[in-house]
């Protein structure tokens, strides 16, 4: 009975080859018992098939975008901030670092005169006041100002895709 | 409204940071995904709580995903381990209650069915209470070729099982169905099926 049941079903689930296919319906068409346990198994292949799915709560979807939202929220500063930022950052400070380093040292004068001579006489100190230009101080005031309106920029975007999920 | 974009388009699109394609995917998978945990939890909570996690981890590890098989058998592998997991850890939780002693409870409980209310309920009703009372496997093999529409290749590499594996416990699943059903149901059977 198992044997027939198990040939059955795989002819019902199309898993059996194209020369069993045609042996099972063969045997189907003048085997009463086979015939009677093919439309029984096909019922209930049927039934199977209809069985209705479950329904999650109506929250379901929101609760899960908002597990995933505080388990970001909840991530390291570390791990939030951008790697590309930092580097950025550490470059610009490296580079004026190195810049002024370059620029002192081009300007000092080494021949001196004899050893009872102060050192510090012989340095000549750059003129910052030269340095603090309109100029200067214009381009210094319209990068922040980019830099801000960047940042305001990136700050409401994240608040729309934000509005956009809930 | 939920999305018409491939399940492949909306995980490129979560991956590039927009959630709401992930909110989308969601929402087209929840039915199932939820359907199966019922079948491993048995208590709505908890099958929520299944789910909702399976989604977590699935979001975690989108980025694993290679696109060599359809995203819902990746996904209803990652429920299979999820399911488990809260098992293993709600066995140790509740270290006195027998697994098999569970299943006798629930089936005495669904055999007690108010005869004259037979015919008020449906078809699929009956299949449900059977279906409960199956082991869990037996079920999420049932809930994925039938609901799922998952074929044998890919129940298997949900379950991380071979195809022919999964065709013998498939027939198997379903002769235990056909029993748990003709019991509940005695001479009714036959009329619903």
């Amino acid at each position: 009975m198992n044997n027939m049941e198990e040939i059955l079903w795989n002819y019902i689930d199309g898993t059996c080859t194209p020369d069993e296919h045609k042996a099972i319906s063969d045997q189907i068409a003048k085997d009463e018992a086979y015939r009677l346990k093919y439309k029984e198994l096909l019922n209930l292949n049927k039934a199977f098939m209809a069985m209705e799915i479950d329904e999650p709560p109506m929250a379901f979807t929101y609760n899960v975008m908002e597990a995933i939202r505080t388990e970001n929220a909840q991530q390291p500063l570390k791990a939030a901030i951008n790697n590309k930022i930092i580097m950025g950052i550490a470059a610009f400070f490296v580079l004026t670092i190195v810049s002024v380093l370059v620029y002192a040292l081009a300007h000092v004068s080494f021949a001196g005169g004899s050893h009872s001579t102060p050192v510090a006489s012989n340095l000549k100190v750059p003129d910052l006041k030269s340095f603090l230009s309109k100029p200067v101080i214009q381009v210094f005031f319209f990068f922040d100002v980019v830099l801000g309106l960047y940042l305001f920029d990136t700050y409401l975007r994240r608040k729309k895709v934000q509005k956009e999920i809930q | 409204m939920q999305s018409k974009l491939s399940d492949i388009a909306l995980i490129e699109q979560t991956l590039a940071g927009n959630q709401q394609a992930y909110a989308d995917l969601v929402k087209r998978h929840q039915r199932f995904v939820f359907t199966l945990a019922m079948r491993f939890v048995k208590t709505r909570e908890d099958a929520e709580e299944v789910a909702q996690d399976s989604f977590i981890k699935a979001y975690r590890s989108l980025s694993a995903f290679q696109g060599n098989s359809k995203f819902s058998t990746w996904l209803y592998s990652i429920v299979y381990t999820t399911a488990m997991t809260f098992l293993r850890k709600r066995r140790l939780d509740t270290d006195s209650i027998d697994d098999e002693e569970t299943y006798i409870q629930i089936e005495s409980k669904a055999s007690g069915y108010d005869v004259n209310n037979v015919e008020n309920k449906s078809r699929s009703y009956y299949l449900n209470q059977a279906i409960e009372q199956l082991l869990p496997d037996d079920a999420a093999i049932i809930t994925m070729f039938y609901q799922g529409e998952q074929s044998l290749e890919e129940i298997g590499k949900a379950l991380g099982m071979e195809a022919n594996t999964v065709k013998v416990k498939l027939f198997r699943a379903r002769q235990r169905l056909k029993e748990k059903l003709e019991r509940n149901l005695k001479h009714e059977a036959k009329e619903l099926i």
